[in-house]
C-alpha cells in the first residue's frame, strides 16, 4: 500500500520570522529522500510541519497512509505517530534516566506496535547487538553513536510505515556517521519503509537516497536524482561542499 | 539506661514506622520525583484521608483502612481536578515551578483551615479491633496498630512498583518529565499521562491517611509535621525511585525511633532534616538516584 508525503508550496515560520518560502517536495512510497542543507535553512521546520508541531501559514502537507490521506496541520503529534509516521528527532531525545530496554518498550506504546512488541524487540536487538549487551544500562550513560542507534531502534519499535530521521549524524565520529547512515539504508530495505532524512553530511546521505532536495534560505534550490547529479551541481558545490566554482 | 532489648524493639518499631512512611511519601515520589510538581500540600491530603476514615468510622463503624481503599477513587478524581487547574493555570504557560509552589501552599492552607473550622483543634481517633492488642514473640512486642498499616503500605508500594515498572503507562509516567516532546513522538498523550499520575499520587495520600489515623490520633494541623519528613525521604531515596523511597523510609523510621528511644521523642523530627542535609552533602542524587 502507498505511504507517501506530498508538500505543496509550504510557508511556515515562528512568529514574525518566516522560515519556509514556497517549499514543494514529494517523498514517494518506498523512496528514501534526503533533505540537504546547512544549519538554519529550514530542514527541521519542514519536519515539524509534517509532525504537526508547526502549523503552516500557507500551502499544505498531505500524508498518505495505505491509500488514506491526512492533513497533519489539523492533527496532534501523537495522532500522526499513530498513523505510522515516526520521527527520530534531532539530538536523539532519549529518556536518559530510563534503561535501554525501557526506552525501546516505550517506543512500542501505540496499540498497533504493542501487538508485535516481542518480534520488534528481537529485531532491534538483532540489528543493533550493542543494545542487547546494554539493555539494563541507563541510556544517558552510553556513547553518542550508541545513543543514535537506540534512537533509531526506538523509532522502529513504533512499527512505522514512514520513517523521518532528523540529523542522525550530528555529534558523531566520522566512522559512526557512515555506520548510522548505512543502517538507515538497510532498515529501509528490510522493513519496506518510506524514508525522509534531513542531513548535513552530504556524502553519506546521498549514498543511500534516491533523491535529494537541497534547501537554501527556506526554498528548494536544487533537486538531484543521484549522488552524481547533486555533487556536480554548481550551487551545491559552492554553498555546501565549499569547492571553488569553476569559471 | 538503653538495654539491648529496648534497642531491638526500637529497630522493629522503626521498620514498621518506616514502612508507613513509604506509603506517606510515595505520592510525593510520583508528583515531585517523576512529574516535577512540587506538591507541598501532599501531607494535608493525607490528613483529609484520615478525616474521611474518621467520619465513616464514627458514624457507621466501618474499618478505617477499608474505608480509604474504597474512597481512593474519589481522591484520584480530586487529584485529576487539581491537576487540570494547575496545568491550565501554570504549567501550560511554562510558569509551573514557583507559582505552582505558591498554588499548592495555598491549597494546603485552604484544606487545613476548612478541616479546622469543621472539626476544631481536637485530636480524633478511630475504633477498630486491631488498635489495642500487641502480638509478641521472644522479647519483641509488635503493636497491631503499627503492623496493619505496615502490611497495607507494603502492598500499596508493591502494587505501584509493578505498575511503574511493567506497564506501558507506568513507563510513560517515568519518562514524561525527562522529555515530553520525545514522549509525544511515541504516540503518548503526555498531558493525560501526567494527569493520571497526579491522580494516582493523591489517591495514595488518601490511603496513607487511613493508615495514619490507625497509628496515631489526628488533628487538622498534623500534616505540617510530615512536610519535612516526606520531602527528606523523597530526596534521600533518589527523586522518582520507588525502591529508593522504600529504603529511605525504612532508614528514616529506624533512625527516628532509635533517636527518640535514646534522646527522647522531641529529637525525632530533627532526624529527617539531618538526613536531608547529609544526603545533599554526600550523595545529592540519593540512594537510588539515577
Amino acid at each position: 500500500m502507498a505511504n507517501s508525503i506530498t508538500i505543496e508550496n509550504l510557508n511556515a515560520g515562528y512568529g514574525a520570522v518566516r522560515v519556509l518560502n514556497g517549499v514543494s517536495m514529494r517523498i514517494g512510497s518506498g523512496e528514501t529522500v534526503a533533505l540537504l542543507g546547512t544549519n538554519g535553512n529550514g530542514k527541521s521546520t519542514i519536519i515539524k510541519c509534517i509532525m504537526g508541531a508547526v502549523t503552516p501559514t500557507a500551502g499544505r502537507v498531505t500524508i498518505e497512509i495505505d491509500g488514506h490521506q491526512y492533513d497533519p496541520s489539523a492533527m496532534k503529534t501523537k495522532d500522526i505517530v499513530n498513523l505510522g509516521v515516526v520521527l527520530v528527532p534531532e539530538g536523539r531525545r532519549l529518556f536518559p534516566k530510563l534503561t535501554v530496554e525501557e526506552n525501546l518498550l516505550l517506543g512500542a506504546y501505540r496499540r498497533t506496535a504493542r501487538r508485535t512488541i516481542t518480534r520488534s524487540l528481537e529485531y532491534c536487538y538483532a540489528t543493533f547487538p550493542r543494545l542487547r549487551e546494554r539493555r539494563r544500562q541507563l541510556s544517558g550513560s552510553m556513547s553518542g553513536g550508541e545513543q543514535q542507534m537506540l534512537a533509531l531502534a526506538r523509532g522502529l519499535m513504533t512499527a512505522p510505515k514512514i520513517l523521518i530521521v532528523d540529523e542522525p549524524s550530528v555529534g558523531l565520529a566520522p566512522i559512526m556517521v557512515r555506520e548510522v547512515i548505512r543502517k538507515i539504508g538497510e532498515l529501509k530495505k528490510e522493513q519496506q519503509l518510506t524514508v525522509l532524512m534531513a542531513e548535513q553530511n552530504f556524502n553519506q546521505a546521498t549514498k543511500i537516497c534516491e533523491r535529494g532536495y537541497f534547501i537554501v534560505h527556506g526554498q528548494i534550490a536544487f533537486v538531484g536524482n543521484s549522488h552524481e547529479e547533486l555533487s556536480n551541481n554548481e550551487l551545491v558545490r559552492k554553498i555546501y561542499l565549499g569547492a571553488p566554482v569553476k569559471n | 539506661m538503653v538495654t539491648f532489648n529496648l534497642l531491638i524493639n526500637a529497630v522493629v518499631t522503626g521498620i514498621l514506622l518506616g514502612g508507613f512512611y513509604a506509603a506517606v511519601t510515595i505520592g510525593v515520589t510520583i508528583a515531585f520525583g517523576m512529574l516535577d510538581i512540587v506538591n507541598i500540600a501532599h501531607p494535608v491530603f493525607i490528613i483529609m484521608g484520615s478525616f474521611v476514615a474518621y467520619i465513616v468510622n464514627r458514624h457507621f463503624g466501618f474499618d478505617p483502612i477499608l474505608t480509604v481503599i474504597v474512597a481512593a477513587p474519589l481522591f484520584f478524581l480530586l487529584g485529576i481536578a487539581i491537576f487540570r487547574f494547575y496545568y491550565a493555570a501554570f504549567e501550560s504557560s511554562g510558569k509551573g515551578s514557583l507559582r505552582g509552589l505558591a498554588f499548592f501552599f495555598g491549597i494546603m492552607f485552604v484544606i487545613e483551615v476548612t478541616l479546622l473550622l469543621a472539626f476544631g483543634v481536637d485530636y480524633r481517633l478511630v475504633q477498630t479491633s486491631y488498635i489495642g492488642p500487641n502480638i509478641g514473640f521472644a522479647h519483641i512486642d509488635l503493636p497491631l496498630r503499627m503492623v496493619v498499616p505496615f502490611v497495607g503500605s507494603m502492598a500499596l508500594v508493591s502494587g505501584l512498583y509493578i505498575f511503574f515498572g511493567h506497564t506501558f503507562i507506568g513507563r510513560a509516567i517515568m519518562a514524561v518529565a525527562q522529555d515530553e516532546f520525545a514522549l509525544s513522538l511515541m504516540a503518548v498523550d503526555t498531558v493525560a499521562v501526567k494527569q493520571l499520575a497526579f491522580g494516582v499520587a493523591i489517591a495514595t495520600a488518601g490511603i496513607a491517611g487511613g493508615f495514619l489515623i490507625v497509628i496515631q490520633p489526628v488533628d487538622p494541623s498534623l500534616g505540617r509535621e510530615y512536610i519535612g519528613r516526606v520531602f527528606a525521604i523523597c530526596v534521600l531515596g533518589g527523586l522518582g525511585s520507588i525502591t529508593g523511597t522504600v529504603i529511605a523510609a525504612l532508614i528514616l523510621g529506624v533512625v527516628e525511633t532509635i533517636t527518640s528511644t535514646i534522646f527522647g521523642p522531641s529529637w525525632a523530627p530533627a532526624v529527617s532534616f539531618a538526613a536531608l542535609l547529609l544526603t545533599l552533602a554526600i550523595r545529592p542524587s540519593g540512594i537510588m538516584g539515577r
